[in-house]
């Protein structure tokens, strides 16, 4: 019997395992999404801001404000290092200097018996920070 | 941390969206649905990505609104354990402080998850307000007239998620209590690198001089 009371149907919501394995963004590609959402609005009408929620526009605000790159294809391609997807949004967002800052706000990139000496993050935060440099 | 999460939903198109295509009625109720909502281990949906696939427009029996089942993707913010996150001072009082990151800002940083040693410095003739001051180095100079590090909103602080916790929906809310939160992240900021980002632009500057 299908109630009326579509709040309480989160128990519906499939969220299984694979969908929970979901693609990270960071935040230069979440400011990306939303800007072109929102010139798709006001293309339709003359007051876009009418139409996009509060949490819409602050979260635009907030990507903006903290995003690091103007080209996140380029920054994908240091996936080369096998760093897993969370892993490369966390280093993305905050653009660690040294290897022992990459250490410490990703702790797992050293952990669990990687190939991941620091000469090799030193490469990786290398590769990020020139893509920074020559956008 | 954003994601974009793909789910699956049945849902029924009420009939004052009939005048709409399909697509357009069902992109509407999603967003209806779900845009400002949380969802417990989702998170805080933000806003729906695409539509990838929609079926069904069967009409149960006794029901005058069809029913799909829509797959589609929704841009989330789930912030996980360990994640490092930048935000603003929202309020600092006795029990901690408060942090916003504009579109979300139940976020927490409690007393015995500041940097040790803290001291709290009460605003007088506010209730509860203050600043909280960490008293780094050596005693004269954390004494002194314009402490060092301090807490004062000026510029955003760095904090480390420690708990998410998505506390059930109350089935009564006492008056004048606080608004009910579908989340609650808590965070600390006692490590090397936390804490309001200005306390670690003078460190790096101070080692840049010698």
């Amino acid at each position: 019997m299908m109630s009326g009371e579509e709040e309480e149907n989160a128990a519906e919501l499939k969220i299984g395992e694979e969908f929970l394995k979901a693609k990270c963004l960071m935040n230069c590609e979440v400011a990306l999404i939303l800007e072109h959402k929102y010139e798709q609005l006001q293309q339709m009408s003359d007051d876009p801001m009418n139409q996009v929620s509060q949490v819409f526009e602050k979260s635009l605000q907030y990507v903006k404000r903290f995003s690091r790159y103007k080209n996140p294809d380029a920054v994908r391609q240091v996936r080369e290092y096998q760093l897993a997807e969370f892993e490369l949004c966390v280093l993305g967002n905050l653009c660690p200097e040294t290897v022992e800052e990459a250490i410490a706000m990703v702790p797992s990139i050293k952990t669990k018996g990687r190939a991941h000496d620091d000469d090799a993050i030193e490469r990786m935060l290398n590769d990020l920070s020139l893509i920074k440099k020559f956008e | 941390m954003f994601y974009l999460s793909l789910i699956e939903h049945t849902l029924r198109l009420p009939p004052h969206l009939l005048h709409l295509s399909v697509d357009e009625a069902i992109k509407s109720e999603l967003e209806t649905l779900f845009l400002d909502k949380v969802i417990a281990k989702l998170g805080l949906c933000i806003s729906v990505y695409d539509i990838r696939s929609i079926k069904g427009g069967f009409i149960f029996p006794g029901d005058g609104a069809s029913t799909y089942t829509v797959e589609f993707r929704l841009i989330v913010f789930r912030p996980f354990i360990g994640e490092i996150i930048v935000a603003k001072l929202k309020e600092s009082d006795a029990s901690g402080l408060r942090l916003s990151l504009g579109f979300f800002d139940d976020i927490y940083i409690p007393v015995h998850l500041l940097p040790t040693p803290s001291r709290f410095e009460a605003i007088p003739n506010t209730r509860n307000q203050g600043r909280w001051i960490w008293d780094f180095g050596d005693a004269e100079e954390a004494q002194s007239e314009e402490p060092r590090f301090v807490i004062d909103g000026s510029d955003p602080i760095k904090f480390r998620v420690d708990s998410v916790i998505y506390p059930s929906i109350p089935l009564e809310q006492p008056e004048n209590s606080k608004p009910f939160a579908p989340m609650v992240i808590t965070g600390t900021i006692n490590y090397d690198g936390l804490g309001p980002v200005s306390w670690w632009e003078e460190a790096e500057m101070i080692q840049e001089d010698e």
